[in-house]
């Protein structure tokens, strides 16, 4: 392309031609989505173990932590490696961005209320934390899902939900979340929100 | 009446240039060469006019050891765009 000057005809192709250009669809890959669902499928294991190990003891649910501290810097590192890459930050990209930021935040925040509540009155709410997670996150990643019209996220997404849905529903009935059936379920769930659509959108950028 | 095409916007990579960050929220200036299909210097020459009018904004870094020149509209570059849209329109009769 050259400097020059344009009949209107001409201006108006550029125009249309550059919007063309810039519609590809940039996903990415799923890097930063693996390492939050390998990442929170170890500290679920690792807590399912100790739990287990230690006979319901509730301080080990401060593995939790090891979440937001790792993931929360490991992701801003990989966003800026992933968008040098991309050389382009889309209006999809910001949205996305936030919805996540937006997710994490409050799901540290009830990590949070968690720890002051057991500190507080010695009672034990992780499983609301759980709860919580397992709405918040599948809605972010639905959502994400849709805007970006990638099915694989809105599927995993609606399996998340389902499995957060049976946890709300568990904990108003009371039906006691055992450490033994409800561990496995909730890293069955992370397995089909983050690891599975992980992979299949590293797949589909190795394709690109 | 016709309105007058801005001059700024009338070039064919300015206008380029003005297109796709009108489409995106920022962009480097690789990206900007390889979809305007450009030679870096010219590409320079012409980011930095639309730098001094006020229509994008310029924003130099470092990616590792490489140097990395982010580009993105600002809002009156958007208005001039919108403008030049609509004076094209009755250039065009549509």
């Amino acid at each position: 392309m050259e400097e020059r000057k344009l009949t209107e005809k001409e201006s108006l192709e550029v125009i249309t031609s550059m919007i063309a250009r810039t519609k590809e669809r940039y996903i990415g890959d799923g890097r930063i989505m693996l390492m939050w669902g390998y990442l929170v499928t170890l500290v679920a294991i690792a807590v399912w173990v100790m739990l287990v190990a230690s006979r319901g003891q509730n301080s080990w649910n401060y593995l939790w932590f090891a979440i937001p501290v790792i993931g929360g810097i490991a992701t801003p590192i990989m966003a800026r490696r992933e968008q040098r890459k991309k050389g382009v930050k889309t209006f999809s990209d910001k949205i996305t961005s936030r919805l996540w930021t937006i997710a994490g935040l409050s799901e540290f925040l009830a990590m949070i209320v968690c720890v002051c509540i057991q500190f507080s009155t010695g009672i034990s709410c992780w499983s609301a934390m759980l709860a919580y997670t397992l709405i918040a996150m599948p809605v972010t990643e639905i959502a994400q899902g849709l805007f970006i019209d990638e099915k694989s996220l809105t599927a995993g997404g609606i399996i998340g939900l389902a499995v957060g849905i049976v946890t709300v529903c568990c904990i108003a009935a009371p039906i006691p979340l055992g450490v033994d059936w409800f561990m496995p379920m909730f890293i069955i769930a992370f397995a089909a929100m983050m690891i599975i659509p992980g992979h299949i959108l590293n797949r589909k950028a190795t394709k690109e | 009446m016709m309105k007058e095409l801005n001059p700024l916007l009338h070039s064919q990579l300015r206008l380029a240039v003005m297109s796709i960050l009108m489409n995106v929220d920022e962009a480097d200036f690789v990206y900007l060469k390889e979809k305007t299909e450009s030679t870096a210097g010219n590409l320079s020459v012409q980011l930095d006019k639309l730098s001094t009018a006020g229509y994008i904004s310029i924003e130099k870094g470092m990616s590792g050891k490489r140097p990395r020149t982010i580009c993105s509209i600002t809002p009156e570059g958007r208005e001039a765009f919108e403008e030049y849209v609509d004076a094209l329109k009755t250039y065009l009769n549509l």
